[in-house]
């Protein structure tokens, strides 16, 4: 199928809101009851993947429900599992129709949910589902035929501590997934304390009147179990009150590092030393605090080449008064603080952020931003009214010039209402060629932001698959080759705040279609070149096709 | 003309609207304080000292977007007055607008150019904007002045860095720490620059020093500021100079906030569970003890509150009831490491090993970090003979390194010579020697010596 990019209309706004359009229709329950439990304000998340192979992206979005102690199982909302049925016609009109399927699929989890992620640990060629909660995480096998199977206890990787964000990850090159947990803090609700606002009305505690418990690292066995390697690892010498995760290159060497969005403690930067074990690089990288030293408020975490150079950057949401930072990596796995050169801080200083990504919206090859915005303390201009934590999501367009320009006025009423934002998931939802949104609200509904911004622009999505292990190839990297530069790519689901997102690489390729060749660097640091492929279309490039390049010196 | 010309003026006399507020969903202390001064302002709205008060009750409350409208208002009325400029810039720093800020700080250095806040202010705001080549002339003025000096080095500092000048970067922050020895933000600077430079391990210890002091800055007298804090004398603002003052070590000051802090707002618990804390750091048991069940009577049930009961306990040397305060913290936080530590400590001293040991894992399990539980976990198993396992819990304490690191290598020396492995004791316990002589831990060292002499 080929097919550019819809033109929007010169006063159209750049996404429309159509989630109850599309029958995509939930509403997080937050479960709060006026006893201000931290875990009330966190969730929650979403995930994007086509979990029947069907070729399009079907959505999973985490429930909360009661907190208090005494609800059982059967008065608990649960999460839900919406089969996409999109339909094509042979004009290339799209219709997007959503389908509750979470009985018959056997994903209707009960617990306090807080995250997604998505990967293939049993590397049967579909995705799998593990979800983090305020409680044990879960773990639930894709058998297949639309169906799942909670495979928890089997697989070994579950534990009581509050966990967030989870990102699957090959970390030690043997093919198969393994899986990083993000661990919050030490909160209970026997343990809950009394925290006030600034005029000493009750509102939500900083997490810093807990303690950070730590993360987990598990390592995939091949054989549907995972060893506990967090100690083994080094994982366990740093805390941090982990809410953002993402694996990706970050000092250059070919390995997949991981980096922690801790919230009031210091980002972490776990480099891996290619032996099974990480040090945090994280203070010293200059990604783990502001530039006085301090640490942030740190959420949710996009991760990629923003400024073309190669390298994998990094922007870390914050809380409504620090502002929202760019990390910019040198390449070598130095960052230096950059929001205000790159123009996102003075307009972010208003805003508490959660799930973001670089998303090439327009199609023009560079990264711009969305993010994910609500509150976690009173706002000041909404006290006494209902819900005062809402606050407008953010859209930035990358210049291309090292400077970021707000276009959220151009967002159209998807980004004119103030709502609780929390996670977000990327993808293109009803597969026209351009990045789509789902955002989910804290105790309200979830929005599906479909693109009409491409602008008429080229581009290309990338579905990568291997034989043996990690066929999804998550963490390999995509360099698309055309006249000027390269555009890199990371193939993840991971990032943005208790979500995970398309499989898929999209990569926007502006005025021009032409395309001298995609690189690919697998996971195993193993090179092929592809060429001969077309723009505007969808393409899968499985290993061993192309044409092999010679390690790097 | 004439009526434009009216209108004009009119217009430019009333300047911007004051903030509309919801009093109504204020809590009391708030709501009085704030509604006084807007009684004010509604009476008199041309007024500027009435507006720019109005300005500061609502800085006093963190009311930042008020403040500023208020104080935008005020200056306005009264361009020339100094405050309004300075508080607003104060104000727009904390809403992190620093280009907004520097603007007013340049009016407000303007008309009183002697004010050094203001002057530090304007150089690190422009800094914040991103505007180098403005604010190093102010810093490098600054720099001249004692007071001012410290700050002015970690910004020259900061501003050779960002031009890549790391070298001289170098210079301006160990400048700073010279002179400011607590300077955390001069550390974590300092380490920055070393990395650029190639220097790690100077990197590491710069970036170890800032762990240790963290935010600490050198105090700047603000009386324009000074006059807005000390608006607040409810409860919860005693409290928080209570906290500042327990911070500094200044104890009796913080008792004696804390208390009036309780007399202004009798339901503040954590006033309880804070003076607990305090009097028992004084030893006053009693009254350690009266505020312990205070807060109790008053509904509260936190871990904390306990585990801070039983420290107060324990230094009495009532162990029982130590061990039950501690044992309620955990009912209520198994996830209370400092209590899991200490209940282990009491039940050391019991001679239950097995069950301390049993504490001490539980503690090391639930945050790794915390090496005292893993040294005392380590401690216990070779009172159990069971130096390998000892030794593996102690293999987990060397890193990241810090200053008890030579006291984990000695303890981990002692392992593997109760484990038979002689020569791993002697060149563990040779680089703990070397590392405490290294930290100046010269009775370690010694300690140290005696046991290698005795294993050669």
């Amino acid at each position: 199928m080929r097919m550019v990019s819809p033109a929007p209309s010169a006063a159209g706004p750049l996404f429309v809101e159509s989630a109850a359009a599309t029958g995509l229709k939930f509403t997080h329950n937050n479960g709060a009851t006026g006893l201000y439990y931290l875990a009330e304000e966190m969730g929650a998340g979403v995930a994007l993947f086509d979990y029947d192979n069907d070729g399009d992206l079907d959505v999973f979005l985490v429930q909360g429900g009661p907190l208090e102690a005494g609800n059982t199982s059967k008065t608990r909302v649960t999460s839900r599992l919406f089969r996409n049925d999109l339909k094509i016609g042979a004009d290339g009109s799209r219709a997007l129709r959503f389908t509750d399927v979470t009985e018959q699929a056997g994903v209707g989890w009960t617990a306090y949910g807080m995250g997604a992620a998505v990967g293939d640990y049993d590397n049967d060629g579909d995705l799998d589902l593990f979800l983090t909660s305020f409680g044990p995480e879960a773990l639930f096998r894709n058998n297949g035929n639309g169906t799942f199977t909670d495979v928890t206890a089997e697989a070994g990787v579950s534990d009581p501590l509050w966990s967030t964000s989870a990102s699957f990850l090959d970390y030690d090159r043997d093919g198969d997934l393994d899986l990083f947990v993000a661990n919050y803090v030490d909160f209970s609700l026997a343990d809950n304390k009394t925290c006030a606002d600034p005029v000493g009305a009750r509102d939500y505690c900083s997490p810093r009147v807990y303690r950070p418990v730590p993360d987990r690292l598990y390592r995939n066995e091949g054989n549907g179990r995972f060893t506990n390697v967090t100690e083994a690892s080094g994982i366990v010498k740093a805390d941090g009150a982990g809410l953002g995760v993402t694996a990706g290159d970050y000092n250059g060497d070919g390995w997949l590092d991981l980096y922690v969005a801790n919230d009031a403690t210091p980002n972490q930067l776990w480099i891996n030393r290619h032996d099974g074990t990480f040090v945090d690089d994280g203070p010293l990288s200059g990604a783990a605090l502001n530039a006085a030293g301090n640490p942030e408020g740190s959420m949710g975490i996009a991760s990629g080449d923003a400024d073309g150079d190669g390298d994998e950057d990094l922007f870390v949401t914050n809380l409504v008064g620090e502002t929202f930072v760019l990390y910019e990596n040198d390449g070598k796995g130095s960052f230096e603080d950059a929001r205000v050169r790159w123009g996102l801080a003075q307009p972010t200083a208003a805003f508490t952020g959660f799930g973001t990504d670089w998303i090439d919206y327009d199609n023009d090859g560079w990264l711009d931003l969305f993010i994910a915005n609500g509150a976690v303390n009173i706002v000041e201009a909404l006290r006494g009214q209902p819900n005062p934590f809402r606050m407008k999501n953010q859209l930035f367009h990358n210049t291309g010039k090292g400077r970021f320009e707000e276009t959220s006025a151009q967002g159209g009423p998807a980004f004119a209402n103030a709502e609780v934002g929390r996670g977000a998931a990327f993808g293109d939802l009803d597969n026209d060629g351009d990045i789509d949104i789902v955002v989910t609200n804290n105790g309200g509904p979830v929005r599906l932001m479909l693109n009409q911004a491409s602008g008429g622009h080229h581009w290309m999505q990338i579905r990568l698959a291997q034989d043996g292990g990690n066929r999804f190839a998550l963490g390999a990297r995509i360099g698309v080759e055309r006249a000027g530069r390269t555009l890199w790519r990371r193939v993840r689901t991971d990032g943005s705040y208790l979500s995970a997102s398309d499989v898929r690489v999209h990569v926007g390729l502006g005025a021009s279609a032409a395309i001298e060749g995609v690189q690919v660097q697998w996971p195993d640091g193993q090179r092929e070149l592809f060429t001969g492929i077309e723009a505007d279309r969808t393409v899968t490039l499985r290993r061993g096709t192309g044409r092999a390049i010679p390690p790097e010196k | 003309m004439l009526v434009l010309v009216l209108l004009l003026t009119l217009s430019a006399q009333e300047g911007p609207p004051l903030p509309a507020l919801a009093l109504d969903a204020f809590p009391p202390a708030a709501r009085d304080s704030v509604a006084r001064a807007q009684r004010d302002v509604t009476a008199r709205p041309s007024d500027a000292a009435a507006v720019g008060a109005f300005g500061r009750a609502l800085q006093a409350w963190e009311q930042w977007e008020s403040a500023h409208q208020a104080y935008s208002r005020a200056q306005a009325l009264a361009p020339r007055t100094f405050d309004w400029q300075y508080l607003d810039a104060v104000v727009l720093q904390r809403l992190m607008r620093p280009t907004d800020a520097a603007a007013r700080l340049k009016t407000a250095v303007s008309l009183n150019s002697a004010y050094l806040p203001a002057r530090v202010r304007l150089a690190e705001a422009l800094l914040d904007a991103g505007d180098l080549t403005a604010s190093r002339p102010m810093f490098e003025a600054l720099s001249k002045e004692a007071v001012a000096e410290p700050a002015a080095q970690v910004g020259l500092g900061k501003i050779a860095a960002l031009q890549g000048d790391h070298e001289r970067a170098i210079v301006h922050f160990k400048r700073a720490i010279e002179l400011f020895p607590e300077l955390g933000a001069a550390y974590y600077s300092l380490a920055r620059s070393y990395r650029a430079t190639g220097r790690r391990a100077d990197a590491e210890q710069a970036l170890a020093q800032h762990a240790r002091f963290g935010a600490t800055w050198p105090r700047l007298d603000d009386p324009v500021l000074s006059a807005v804090t000390e608006l607040r004398d409810d409860g919860r603002a005693l409290l928080a100079r209570g906290l500042a003052s327990a911070k500094t070590g200044e104890i009796e000051a913080a008792i004696a906030l804390h208390e009036q802090a309780l007399v202004r707002d009798p339901s503040l618990t954590q006033v309880h569970a804070n003076l607990l804390s305090l009097y028992g750091q004084l030893k006053n048991s009693p009254k350690a003890e009266e505020h312990y069940h205070a807060a109790v009577q008053k509904g509260v049930n936190s871990a904390d509150l306990h585990y801070d009961y039983g420290v107060v306990l324990a230094s009495q040397e009532k162990w029982d009831a130590a061990a039950e305060a501690y044992r309620r913290a955990i009912a209520v936080n198994p996830l209370h490491v400092r209590a899991r530590n200490n209940l282990g400590q009491l039940l050391e001293r019991q001679g239950q090993i097995e069950n301390a040991a049993a504490e001490y894992r539980k503690a090391a399990d639930a945050q790794p970090s915390f090496k005292l539980a893993g040294f005392n976990l380590g401690r216990m198993l070779l009172v159990l003979k069971r130096p390998d396992e000892a030794a593996a819990e102690f293999e987990k304490l060397l890193e990241p390194r810090d200053a008890d690191t030579p006291r984990y290598l000695f303890a981990l020396s002692t392992a593997y010579v109760h484990a038979g492995r002689i020569a791993e004791g002697i060149k563990r316990a040779t680089e703990a020697r070397q590392l405490a002589v290294d930290l100046g831990q010269t009775e370690l060292a010694a300690a140290i010596d005696r046991e290698l002499a005795r294993l050669k």
